[in-house]
């Protein structure tokens, strides 16, 4: 298994993917009780795949850190645990949750999570993992785009 | 049976079939893994394991909320057959990605079992964005692992 060059180097590809993987599992949380008070059953359906795949990447992120050495520390940040407290409220409608979500994203999408899996290059097997992770979030964006498009045009 | 009762039981059936090929294809994928001697094609493969697992998992979850049960399975000479191929130290990495994108001649090759089924959901919108996800999932498995052959073809290439 290639691992990073130095000493160095893998401690800040352990602090990325404990920073990522905190992210994930906050998400994770936050979209499930979204869904549970979710009354559109398509918004439902891409949010289960989304926070299955969300979870799934915690999992991949930490087991990849511990096989590098190191420990899941990491706690979301405030503006995080913000974020993730608006998607998990109920009283918030699913076009309001839609539209911040989005408006945090930069226009590109995968941005922050390609600037990740860059600066992991120097350990081909983190960088390909965060690489495919990518896709994943990038088809989520998509499709939460998709779904603000329709409940804009819908008014609901 | 009625209309609905003969659609409904399309649509479980269709779940099932499709359940048990991402779970046989999790399967597979992570005997690969255990194999596998490039280190940035062992990250992906990881990635993409868990995705089928994940899609598996979704439609076994959906089924039983249908009221059914995950029964399918893949035929066992078909299943055996995959795993010992890309569970095989003797066959390269490389030859093994040329196998499964030659299945593949576009991206979206994968997934059009999936697209094609789509606009047949309309009377049931949560398993209809469930599959729409899983179809781009299934997308971006075949255009990562494509990027990744074409990479490992290209002269001078250093894919760890």
């Amino acid at each position: 298994m290639l691992r990073p060059r130095s000493g160095a180097e893998r401690t800040r590809v352990i602090g990325l993917l404990d920073a990522f993987q905190a992210a994930e599992r906050a998400g994770v949380e936050a979209v499930g009780r979204w869904i549970v008070t979710c009354d559109d059953p398509r918004l439902r359906g891409g949010l289960r795949v989304i926070r299955a795949r969300d979870r799934r990447h915690a999992a991949l992120a930490e087991a990849r850190l511990r096989s590098l050495g190191g420990v899941p520390l990491a706690e979301p940040g405030r503006e995080l645990a913000a974020l993730c407290g608006v998607v998990a409220d109920p009283g918030v409608s699913d076009r309001s949750k839609l539209a911040l979500l989005l408006g945090r994203l930069p226009a590109r999408e995968g941005t922050a999570l390609d600037e990740l899996a860059r600066e992991a290059e120097g350990d081909a097997e983190t960088h390909a993992l965060l690489e495919t992770i990518t896709d994943d979030e990038r088809a989520s964006v998509r499709w939460l785009r998709h779904m603000h498009e329709a409940l804009e045009r819908e008014g609901t | 049976m009625s209309r609905s009762e003969s659609g409904r039981e399309w649509v479980i059936r269709f779940l099932d079939d499709l359940c048990a090929a991402e779970t046989a294809s999790a399967e597979v994928l992570g005997a690969w893994i255990a194999v596998c001697t490039l280190d940035g094609l062992r990250g992906g493969l990881r990635v993409i394991a868990e995705r089928e697992a994940t899609h598996a998992e979704l439609l076994a979850e959906r089924l039983r909320e249908m009221g059914s049960t995950p029964g399918a399975a893949l035929a066992e000479p078909v299943r055996a057959a995959a795993l010992e191929r890309f569970g095989s130290a003797q066959l390269s990495d490389e030859q093994k990605l040329g196998l499964l994108l030659a299945r593949y001649p576009e991206d979206a090759s994968a997934a059009r079992p999936i697209t094609d089924v789509l606009a047949s959901l309309d009377h049931d919108l949560e398993t209809r964005e469930i599959l729409r996800l899983v179809a781009e999932g299934e997308a971006a498995t075949v255009a990562w692992l494509r990027a990744y052959h074409a990479g490992l073809a290209r002269p001078g290439a250093s894919r760890a």
